[in-house]
């Protein structure tokens, strides 16, 4: 089929005016525009059903009406570019922040963002994470030096809102109950396993893990997070590092590694 | 090594030693077990929502409606957005008049 006769049918399908693309023709009826008027809508109708299953908090908090409008404009701005219908909407938080009708709700982007992030956490490369049995054996003369590898699922998001908190309450994780947005919240979203977890980052958490996932030894990690928030506690995420299985390996120093596991594994 | 260092390392690891403790504590949040005996359903959505491709909109829902492209936007959020408080104050959004 020629590019030119593929490009006049999407332009047909997702113009603005009702339109029949050339070529198209019924076998019986003399109303070829109706029949391609219900293929279109078809399409419309599964893409927004497809969207609304990725975003599912988005169309709890907005409710379905709204949802189901919204999801269309954005289907006619952002028409799919992969068959892979797992990863359709990927641009659908940044629509929403460009959407006037949502702009009352500020915080509706950065929600869509985080169920954006699950979704891809749930598709991405499974990894056994790293266990607290690993970082017992470091050696402590070292433990500065070291680097991380993260979870190929470990995405970080900040955000100005409580946006862990807004998820949780509209997706069964928590009780829902009347919400303050006057403080915002840092998400980590990884599936260590099969589940795909969302946990709200302690202060300073961000940063740390953000320059652990950018490749600096613990130490500049711990002081970049001491930097970004004076109450950054390196107890409470370092337990949270390793209980959350965020870290996938650990990289260096090699001394740090290797000197320390011939004496304690066989 | 320097004594900073060594200092910054001894620091480090007491903070570990404190972290590993508080994970091998019961209360503690880890990560869930893996399970076994669930599938993952690859490559087409989430476990349990992977029908929604061939769902709704390939059915004759909303057959024949052509008028999806209106541009007045006459609908009004009515989920759960009335509940989170901003500092624009609460509620439903009004509708747009354009």
């Amino acid at each position: 089929m020629p590019v030119t006769y593929e490009a006049s049918f999407a332009k047909a399908l997702f113009g603005a005016e009702p339109a029949l693309p050339p070529g198209i023709d019924a076998h019986s009826a003399a109303a070829p525009a109706r029949r391609f008027a219900i293929y279109r809508n078809n399409v419309m109708a599964s893409l927004a059903a497809a969207l609304a299953r990725r975003y599912p908090v988005i169309e709890r908090l907005v409710g379905g009406e709204f949802f189901g409008a919204m999801a269309r404009q954005f289907v006619i701005k952002h028409p799919p570019r992969s068959p892979l219908l797992a990863q359709y909407g990927e641009a659908f938080a940044d629509f929403i922040t460009g959407f006037k009708p949502a702009r009352e709700l500020p915080y509706l982007a950065d929600v869509a963002r985080l169920e954006a992030a699950r979704t891809r956490a749930y598709h991405a490369e499974d990894a056994v994470p790293l266990g607290a049995d690993s970082f017992a054996a470091l050696d402590a003369e070292a433990l500065g030096d070291i680097r991380l590898l993260l979870h190929p699922s470990a995405a970080i998001l900040r955000s100005p809102f409580p946006v862990v908190t807004i998820w949780a309450m509209n997706s069964g994780e928590l009780e829902p109950q009347p919400i303050e947005t006057g403080h915002g919240e840092d998400a980590l979203v990884v599936r260590p396993h099969l589940d795909v977890e969302i946990r709200a980052l302690p202060p300073g958490g961000a940063t740390f893990l953000q320059s652990l996932a950018d490749g600096l030894p613990l130490r500049d990690a711990i002081a970049a997070a001491l930097a970004d928030h004076t109450g950054f506690d390196l107890t409470g995420n370092l337990a949270g590092l390793i209980g959350s299985g965020v870290a996938r390996a650990i990289l260096s120093p090699a001394a740090a590694v290797a000197e320390k596991s011939d004496m304690a594994i066989p | 090594m320097s004594s900073k260092t060594a200092l910054a390392n001894a620091t480090i690891a007491g903070s570990l030693a404190a972290a590993l403790a508080m994970i091998a504590a019961p209360t503690f949040a880890g990560p869930k077990l893996p399970q076994p005996t669930m599938d993952k359903c690859f490559g087409i959505a989430l476990k349990g929502e992977n029908d929604c491709g061939a769902g709704a909109g390939t059915t004759c829902a909303g057959t024949a409606k052509t008028d999806y492209q209106g541009d007045a936007w006459k609908y009004v959020a009515k989920g759960t957005c009335a509940s989170i408080k901003t500092p624009k104050g609460t509620g439903s959004l009004e509708p747009t008049k354009s």
